[in-house]
């Protein structure tokens, strides 16, 4: 009974939370998106709930949980959008009649079987996770946070720097508090955790696409997603990768969904960019790298601000500020958390220990070569594909599709750009903490770049099929061959 | 109408190339997961909380205690897995405390240091010390 409570506690205020930075009344399409948003903001409330509710001492988690719920409902009421809002562009563009849409359904709900088995197969053989990372970082955490009671932050200790106790706290706060709720551990929980942040992943993929592109390129880009082995295999190992993943992803396409709204003229469109401040504050709150792709996020909207206002009449501080500001209100309570847990109750992190010798490092040419060419290589091989890489066969589609290369529609434009920027942004960001790294470098890379490729590969298909698509239906426009 | 038809054919054939590619690898993920006779859990468990259970019995709820063990990578996953099974303890790498866990789980007789005291051994090479130095 606890367990569904909590449970229907989670989930319940995730949809608030996603509902209320909505900007219409949701369709049937849109329940969908939002279902699955519902799962990251769901459990990234939980895990502040549960760190703050231990940092002040408050015993009643449930009381806390239904007072939270009751007052986002009460503000969902009294604030929900009941006009229906037309998307400017959300025709498919795709020629396959009805007998190749059901193929293809079928690939995909084949493929689907097959990553579930997978899946569950793997979390009954690693219930503490697989990989050391999982036990010695993740659930080792989460293991702090629940037996600690008052004293939860002594686990966090120097003494133990490869547990990286400066961690953000977001899988190991939502799964003590389910936890607390069931008064005993299981590995259940943080089992049950992967398996839904992997799934809800290709689901944000395929529901935040069929909003803006249609059914057909939301089911390719979801089939991309599930056939990559190793976004399977880390999706149950108990890692955070791809809970980030899942955030990193909620932020870019629901920036790129406000850009699509924003094109209607429609009032309210603002709330879906507060709503990406949310999530990409919660990939803030899962790993150190998703507060490197936070500043990102806010540097790529704050240039592509720039750069339009200084095609137009507009002065490019003020665009600039008009546009971040949003983001900035939605981020602001992850924000503040990641400052205080930083600042009172983590030692600090390994990277930045010894600044002369990172300045240093930063002036080896020899580690730029290196780490230029595993990029290279790891950009071929890090889904751990059969064969064939995906992200060659996104390259081969691209250019069987495009030849003639197009920019993305003009409603996509400014999420299209910023989101291009965020993760280039990142992964540059990525590149230069390899130049300093204090470890030794190709034991970093060979240990870590995988992982943070693909933390960034649900995002990178999303961009491939809204710029793609938008490539195809213009080809396709003056067809008289294509459903609709 | 002409020109469109070859197009959608190159549009047919990427998606049926796309397709086919993506499902080759849906054979690695079958491949890799692990099979129907041989769903035994892993030995984390037996590794860490039942083979620390005892020894957990006899420490303090909280603080920090000292830890000596094997060294290389065996002796790394060792260490960890200790830390797992005895959290909200925190296992220092050191023998300056006045309460030292020993772990040679590969050792039929394992040491005893000169400079600890032992308490306690609860067998399958854990061991429990005490330090009277320790700062």
């Amino acid at each position: 009974m606890t367990l569904a409570l909590s449970v229907f506690l989670c989930l319940a205020s995730g949809y608030l939370i996603s509902a209320l930075g909505w900007p219409r009344r949701p369709s049937q399409s849109d329940f969908l998106a939002l279902s699955f948003l519902a799962c990251g903001s769901g459990l990234g409330l939980f895990s502040f709930v549960y760190v703050l509710s231990r940092a002040a001492g408050n015993a009643h988690l449930m009381a806390t949980d239904v007072a939270i719920f009751g007052s986002l409902l009460v503000t969902f009421l009294l604030t929900r959008n009941r006009r229906p809002v037309h998307l400017a562009e959300t025709g498919t563009g795709w020629p396959p009649g009805f007998a190749a849409r059901r193929t293809l359904t079928a690939v995909f709900l084949l493929a689907l079987a097959t990553a579930l088995y997978a899946s569950i197969t793997r979390l009954i053989v690693h219930p503490h996770g697989e990989g050391w990372d999982a036990f010695s970082i993740w659930n080792l955490h989460a293991r702090f946070l629940f037996r600690n009671g008052s004293a939860w932050s002594a686990g966090f200790s120097p003494l133990i720097p490869w547990s990286h106790p400066d961690y953000p706290l977001l899988t190991p706060g939502a799964i003590a508090h389910f936890w607390t709720y069931l008064g005993h551990e299981t590995q259940a929980v943080p089992a049950v955790i992967a398996i839904v942040f992997t799934f809800a992943t290709v689901g944000l993929l395929f529901s935040s696409l069929a909003l803006l592109r249609g059914r057909i390129a939301a089911t390719l880009a979801a089939l991309a997603l599930l056939t990559t082995p190793f976004f399977i295999e880390q999706g149950t190992s108990q890692y955070a990768d791809v809970p980030l993943s899942f955030f990193i992803l909620a932020a870019v396409s629901l920036l790129c969904l406000h850009d699509a709204f924003a094109e209607t003229g429609s009032d309210g469109t603002k709330r879906l960019l507060i709503l990406a401040g949310v999530n990409a504050g919660f990939a803030a709150w899962t790993k150190n790298e998703g507060i490197l792709f936070l500043a990102a996020l806010i540097a790529a909207r704050a240039l592509t601000a720039i750069r339009k206002a200084t095609r137009g009449p507009q002065r490019p501080i003020a665009s600039a500020t008009r546009k971040v500001l949003p983001l900035l209100l939605g981020m602001a309570p992850a924000l503040l958390v990641i400052v205080w847990f930083k600042h009172f109750v983590a030692p600090p992190g390994d990277l930045f220990h010894d600044r002369a010798l990172a300045i240093h490092k930063l002036f080896e040419p020899a580690r730029y070569g290196v780490v230029l060419r595993w990029y290279a290589k790891e950009f071929l091989r890090f889904g751990d594909w059969l064969l064939i890489p995906g992200t060659l066969i996104l390259i081969v589609f691209y250019l069987l599709l495009n030849r003639e290369a197009e920019p993305p529609a003009p409603g996509l434009a400014g999420g299209f750009a910023t989101s291009y920027f965020a993760l280039s942004f990142t992964l540059a960001g990525y590149f230069v903490i390899y130049l300093i790294t204090p470890r030794d470098l190709y034991w970093h890379l060979r240990n870590s770049l995988n992982r943070l490729f693909l933390q960034l590969w649900p995002s990178a298909i999303f961009l491939f099929f809204l710029l793609i698509t938008s490539n195809v239906k213009k080809s396709a426009q003056s067809s008289e061959h294509f459903p609709p | 109408m002409v020109t469109q038809q070859p197009k959608n054919k190159r549009i047919f054939l990427a998606i049926a190339i796309f397709v086919s590619c993506c499902l080759l690898s849906t054979i690695r993920i079958i491949g890799n997961a692990p099979r129907p006779a041989q769903l035994q859990p892993d030995t984390v468990a037996k590794r860490s909380d039942q083979r620390f259970a005892s020894l957990k019995a006899a420490l303090p709820a909280h603080g920090v205690i000292g830890y000596i063990g094997e060294s290389g990578v065996a002796g790394t996953a060792d260490y960890y897995l200790a830390q797992y099974a005895l959290a909200p303890l925190v296992v220092d790498t050191s023998d300056d405390h006045p309460l030292v866990i020993g772990n040679f789980p590969d050792r039929p007789n394992p040491p005893s240091p000169l400079d600890l005291k032992l308490i306690r051994n609860f067998g399958d090479g854990l061991l429990l010390f005490s330090n009277e130095k320790a700062k």
